[in-house]
């Protein structure tokens, strides 16, 4: 499974929402998201891959897409150290 | 006072009033375990601040609304340092909702961090504090006494740690731990901000009897008094730091003055 997939799985069962529904351009908002259940895909996302999703960074999703790609990014930062 | 050689522990003490308090011991000579959870550069920052007073900061990241993380977190300290004399159950967390509102992550969530982790935490500290006159505080909010908008849940998980705090005081009596709250009305942090911007609180700063607004620095004092031998002798209380306001319900603080 694609790391976009295994993430999509994870925020679609904390926010209760149907992963089919989900694109990389669906907002938070599109998906009915609370801070609650940010704060839980945030902390079960870096449970998941063993990385840390800065607060700062965090703040400035916008998308599902910004997010995934952010957890890419860390998880190539980590294949690389 | 002097905690010149002790090591405390207090959760949450990245901002707010837990870094307050980190930054309180750490003046008086204890060493400090910095826990933070989503804050890593705030942490940061207050972990090179309590360097800069002489003493070691320990920075550690855990969710301590997670077991395991908790445990991780000790099994850190467990091995670096070997004891443990001071835990500050300070970290906190919430969800601003009506009673009708509240569903179980909610619930789950809010009392997870604030009631059960405390408990979590003080059963390991308690093994780490053997034969060290162990002091455990925790941060609770007037909140558990009063009602105040979409604080339910909140409140109700200081209630559980107040009550927590009188039954560790008495049950850790055998071990040589003193445990206490300290319960704070609205204090100056960013949570504060946020409740008064969601026009939850009254932007009523200077309205306390005692004439200003509730600092983090007079809550970490207390705590800093309660994890004194001074304080030998008080156990499972919840100490209130509210400048007077809860006791003069019917005097507009300017009157009070
Ligand atoms: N501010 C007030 O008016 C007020 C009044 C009465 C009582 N209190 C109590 O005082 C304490 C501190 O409040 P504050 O106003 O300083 O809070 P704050 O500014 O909201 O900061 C909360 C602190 O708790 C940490 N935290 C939250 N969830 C955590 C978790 N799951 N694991 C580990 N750490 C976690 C945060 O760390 P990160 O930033 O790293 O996430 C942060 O350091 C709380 O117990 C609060 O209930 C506050």
């Amino acid at each position: 499974m694609s790391i976009e997939e295994q993430i999509k799985e994870i925020v679609a069962k904390i926010v209760h929402v149907d992963k089919n529904l989900m694109t990389k351009e669906s907002t938070f908002k599109d998906i009915k998201a609370d801070s609650l259940d940010m704060v839980q895909a945030l902390v079960a996302v870096e449970d998941k891959f063993d990385i840390e999703i800065l607060d700062e960074e965090a703040q400035k999703f916008q998308t599902f897409g910004d997010f995934v790609d952010y957890v890419e990014k860390r998880l190539a930062e980590k294949e690389k150290a | 006072m002097s905690l010149k050689g002790k090591l405390a522990l207090v959760t949450g003490s990245g901002r707010g009033i837990g870094r307050a308090t980190a930054l309180k011991l750490a003046s008086q000579g204890a060493d400090i375990v910095v826990n933070f959870f989503r804050r890593r550069e705030a942490a940061e920052q207050t972990a090179k601040d309590i360097e800069s007073l002489g003493v070691k900061a320990e920075l550690i990241r855990a969710n301590v609304g997670d077991p395991a993380k908790i445990n991780e977190m000790f099994d850190v300290i467990e091995n670096r340092f070997g004891h443990l004399d001071i835990l500050v159950n300070n970290a906190a967390s919430g969800v601003g909702r009506t009673v009708m509102d509240i569903d179980v992550k909610a619930w789950d969530w809010t009392m997870g961090i604030n009631a059960r982790a405390p408990l979590l935490c003080a059963q390991r500290a308690a093994k780490l504090m053997k034969g060290r006159h162990g002091k455990i505080v925790n941060i609770s909010s007037l909140g558990s006494l009063f009602v105040l908008p979409t604080y339910a849940v909140v409140g109700v998980s200081k209630a559980a740690l107040e009550a927590l705090t009188r039954y560790l005081a008495i049950e850790l009596t055998p071990q040589d731990i003193c445990v206490n709250a300290v319960a704070a009305s609205a204090v100056e942090t960013e949570a504060l901000k946020f409740y008064i911007k969601e026009g939850l609180i009254k932007d009523n700063r200077q309205a306390t009897p005692a004439g200003r607004m509730i600092a983090p620095d007079d809550v970490a004092r207390v705590v800093a008094f309660l994890c004194s031998e001074e304080a030998f002798m008080i156990r499972g209380q919840t100490i209130i730091v509210d400048g007077g306001t809860s006791i003069a319900p019917f005097i507009a603080a300017k009157e009070a003055q």
